[in-house]
């Protein structure tokens, strides 16, 4: 994937939730998620993103359990987890394998969408790693002052609660200070240019033609 | 109560941050760690809490080794304060947010109230009990960070560049605070870049430069050599230590600005700075 055009990465991605929206059945669900582990692990980011996938596969576990008192239906309940799992794989997949700026440009010079929604769209998408990094070091000060984690995945959820209050204000402290900056480097300004390769090659179109034909195959099989 | 032998560690795909780093730490020291940026400091703090586990070699804490005790067990012994104290504050007072270790630990609610209540005098925050932390000043919520590691009652304090971002009184105010946690004998490992703070503060330095301890011994013999260049291991001489060498009678003696213009008085034959009515 890191060899595909920014473009054709986002859109891979998106066409792969419309996938997750449109099936219902856990085993192509799991199939889908199979599928986008191997990625990761082709791509070298399986190593650096096991700890979230497994805390990933808690949270949608979680979410699956957590219908079943409702009654709705165990298929049903696990198809809802797998589709959290398999979205947001997607996304983090995108994201190890695709360079944020050539995704603004992408999106400038081939979707052409206005730079300040470019900008805003990936800037909320490097939001993602970074949350993770804050969320990793405020629980490492955690560990520093005698916090054990629980292998109960519930106490767990709990404990990562109390930090979702801090970190929200650290984030909204943070983007504060960077539309500041923004401003005083003349964000907004005169009309601009970008430097990144972000040209379609043929292996993208083939990607493309082949995620068209699979999403009429959903449509008509669903 | 500290022992590190032969440690190394290395982060993925990088050279290594430490290479075979030997030390040992006594209860009680005042300690300071230098040394360029990256040169391995940080990394050298953080196996010693057990946040990190090294590659190779042991870290000992009171002769068990420290991988048997995992970070939160150490946290009993060795505090640690980080760099950005935002990172350490998640809740909406400042009792509260220095009760967390205590709650972490088997204590009764008697001795987790002692522990909080003598954390907050201990760094003069006991009116800042109620208030809400993250709207405290930078130096506050710093003294926040170190009253939530004293709450644990550590006798190892390690602070990774504390005075970052301070003004000068407030330097002085940490500095304070430390020595006096010092002379309680809690045992303080200070990393900074500030010199002069060093010489003045510390008694003993560890120098490392590219992940190799290239110094462990008394900080004024580190200033006074002057063969010793320790430019090259991105060290400044404090002006101190710099006009003391220049006077070779007085320079294996003087740490601060203040004790050179007492032997500077002394060499006239005058008072020191601290009589009424001395000048220099």
């Amino acid at each position: 994937m890191k060899s595909l055009a920014p473009l054709c990465n986002l859109i891979l991605t998106i066409v792969i939730s419309v996938w997750t929206v449109l099936i219902w059945d856990p085993v192509q669900l799991a199939v889908m998620l199979a599928a986008e582990i191997a990625l990761l692990a082709y791509a070298g980011q399986l190593g650096k993103l096991a700890k979230a996938l497994f805390s990933l596969m808690l949270v949608a576990g979680f979410f699956s359990v957590i219908q079943l008192p409702f009654n709705v239906a165990v298929p049903v309940a696990i198809a809802s987890g797998l589709k959290m799992m398999v979205m947001t794989v997607a996304v983090l997949l995108m994201l190890g394998t695709t360079r944020l700026p050539s995704l603004t440009a992408a999106l400038v010079s081939q979707a052409k969408i206005p730079f300040e929604y470019a900008f805003m769209f990936t800037s909320a998408l490097r939001f993602m790693p970074d949350f993770i990094a804050e969320s990793h070091a405020v629980q490492e000060a955690q560990i520093c002052r005698g916090y054990v984690q629980s292998r109960n995945p519930l106490k767990r959820i709990v404990a990562y609660a109390a930090l979702v209050e801090p970190m929200v204000l650290r984030a909204i402290t943070r983007s504060d200070t960077m539309a500041m900056s923004l401003e005083l480097r003349g964000f907004g300004g005169a009309r601009r240019t970008f430097t990144q390769q972000i040209d379609f090659k043929a292996q993208d179109y083939m990607v493309l033609t082949f995620l068209a034909a699979v999403t009429v195959v959903v449509i008509l099989y669903r | 109560m500290l022992e590190i032998m032969e440690v190394s560690f290395s982060y993925p795909g990088q050279l290594p941050a430490l290479k075979e780093v030997s030390l040992s730490i006594a209860a009680g020291e005042f300690i300071g760690l230098a040394g360029r940026n990256g040169s391995g400091k940080t990394t050298l703090t953080r196996l010693m809490v057990g946040l990190t586990k090294p590659a190779a070699g042991q870290v000992m804490l009171d002769g068990k080794p420290a991988k048997d005790c995992g970070p939160a067990v150490m946290a009993r012994s060795v505090g640690y304060v980080f760099q950005n104290p935002d990172r350490q504050i998640f809740r909406d007072t400042v009792a509260t947010e220095v009760a967390y270790g205590p709650e972490q630990m088997d204590w009764s609610e008697t001795e987790r109230q002692v522990a909080v209540a003598n954390a907050l005098l201990m760094t003069g925050l006991t009116e800042f009990a109620d208030a809400y932390p993250r709207g405290l000043a930078r130096s506050f919520r710093q003294r926040v960070a170190i009253a939530s590691a004293l709450a644990l009652k550590p006798r190892l304090l390690i602070l990774d560049e504390p005075t970052s971002g301070q003004d000068e009184e407030e330097k002085n105010q940490l500095m304070k605070l430390l020595g006096e946690l010092n002379r309680q004998g809690i045992g303080v490992i200070l990393v900074t870049h500030d010199m002069e703070l060093l010489l003045e503060h510390t008694r003993r330095t560890i120098v490392l430069h590219h992940g190799e301890k290239v110094y462990d011994g008394p900080t004024i013999e580190l200033f006074a050599d002057p063969a010793r260049n320790v430019g090259i291991w991105g060290l400044r001489v404090p002006d101190a230590a710099a006009i003391a060498g220049k006077l070779t009678e007085i320079r294996a003696t003087v740490r601060s600005v203040e004790e050179l213009a007492d032997c500077i008085q002394q060499l006239r034959g005058g008072k020191t700075h601290e009589e009424p009515g001395a000048s220099v």
